[in-house]
């Protein structure tokens, strides 16, 4: 078995697309917005903090850092929060923090304490559940953002994306990603910390983009063979092995910057 | 821990031999305390400054760890067994030892280019704001080459 994802095979209409954080329309940014907010109110499993809870505290640690499960774990990870959404908000998405964008420290989206509107900005911090808190008095997300400057480059992600051995690969991606946890969270916000990272709604933007490189990283070395008994690994707690992880089309999603489809004979 | 490290000199390839890529491998690293980038440098001066940056010359690559911060469960909790039942379906435990891969190509080809033929390790460890940090730990280093 390969590596490689499968160009989107199903029809293209029941895919769902996620989107650059820069670039979601009006609607589709307070869709997100509301499914974070109605699941910030439910209190179980269903819940946004269940869901945050499960990369670190409360115990047990779930993720997989340093680890060769790292990116299947996260994919697995991402899906499963994306499909609570979704039961909060059909159809909504997770969308991708292109941090190569050196323009701005974070999307706008995710920036400001208050929307446009002039409400709370679900996507700027999150409550932080008591059984998660490092100290008693951490009730919500803080992030203590560092210079544009140290973000990957556009450079340094295409000499990632240029290895053709999937676990060198995984290795320096992951190196990426935990400079960005640093770049977000500083010597004290939640970003920079496994245990509570999750909590902060720009996390998920964030792996959103590791996925997506990951992605595009299959698109490019389709060949790529792993080893069986790596692909028989369990994903706990989600009810998925390795190899479920490989095709995010079976999983429901692509990242295409743009589709165009138009009915076929058989249809028109 | 310690926020900054100096290794022994390495055996650098040959440069009258083509070589294709060179990966510095860091074994065993520790990620139990904080975020934070490892910058390194190879062939600098025993003097090299803790501010060093990427523009100076013997910047060879980064690597970032992600740290756990602390030890959120009581006592034990974060003891990575040295043991494992080959029986053992469990995942292996949240804290066992990472590998970092820092590909270091053009540094060693600039160092070759000159006519070094060994070239020593400094590791500057830096924490999120830029501070010092003793977070780092691995146990070993070794140079890959690829012709």
């Amino acid at each position: 078995m390969t590596v490689a994802a499968k160009h989107p095979a199903r029809a293209p209409v029941r895919l769902r697309h996620r989107r650059s954080a820069r670039r979601l329309s009006e609607g589709q940014l307070a869709e997100l917005r509301e499914a974070i907010t109605q699941a910030q109110k439910i209190g179980d499993d269903r819940g946004y903090q269940y869901w945050a809870g499960i990369h670190g505290m409360p115990l047990p640690i779930y993720c997989q850092h340093g680890s060769e499960l790292f990116l299947p774990w996260h994919r697995a990870y991402l899906y499963f929060f994306e499909k609570a959404l979704q039961d909060r908000v059909p159809g909504v998405t997770l969308p991708w923090w292109d941090w190569r964008d050196h323009e701005e420290a974070l999307p706008a989206a995710y920036a400001r304490a208050r929307t446009a509107g002039g409400k709370a900005n679900p996507l700027y911090s999150s409550p932080i559940q008591p059984s998660g808190r490092r100290q008693a008095d951490e009730k919500r997300t803080t992030r203590e953002l560092q210079d544009v400057r140290l973000l990957p480059t556009a450079e340094q992600v295409r000499q990632v994306r240029a290895n053709r051995d999937y676990f060198t690969f995984q290795t320096q991606l992951e190196s990426l990603h935990n400079g960005v946890h640093g770049f977000v969270g500083g010597a004290g916000g939640a970003m920079s910390s496994v245990l509570i990272s999750a909590y902060d709604p720009i996390f998920w933007a964030h792996h959103c983009m590791i996925d997506r490189l990951w992605y595009l990283w299959q698109l490019d070395h389709p060949g790529a063979q792993l080893p069986a008994a790596y692909l028989d690994q369990a994903l706990p707690p989600f009810p998925m092995r390795v190899r479920d992880t490989l095709d995010v089309t079976a999983l429901g999603y692509d990242y295409a910057a743009g589709t165009a489809a138009v009915p076929g004979p058989r249809r028109a | 821990m310690l926020d900054r490290f100096r290794s022994k000199p390495l055996e650098l390839p040959d440069p009258e031999h083509r070589i294709d890529r060179v990966d510095l491998a860091f074994y065993d690293v520790d990620h139990s305390a904080g975020t934070f980038e490892a910058r390194i440098f190879l062939g600098a001066p025993r003097n090299l400054r803790r501010d060093a940056g990427i523009d100076h010359p013997a910047y060879a690559g980064s690597f970032y760890v992600f740290g756990h911060d602390r030890c959120p469960g009581e006592e034990g909790h974060c003891h990575v067994p040295t043991d494992r039942d080959p029986f053992d379906l469990r995942l292996p435990h949240h804290l066992e030892p990472a590998t970092a891969l820092v590909t270091v190509t053009a540094a060693v080809e600039r160092l070759g280019g000159a006519g070094k033929r060994k070239a020593a390790v400094d590791v500057i460890v830096h924490g999120p704001d830029g501070e010092a940090l003793k977070a780092l730990d691995f146990s070993h280093l070794r140079l890959l080459t690829y012709a």
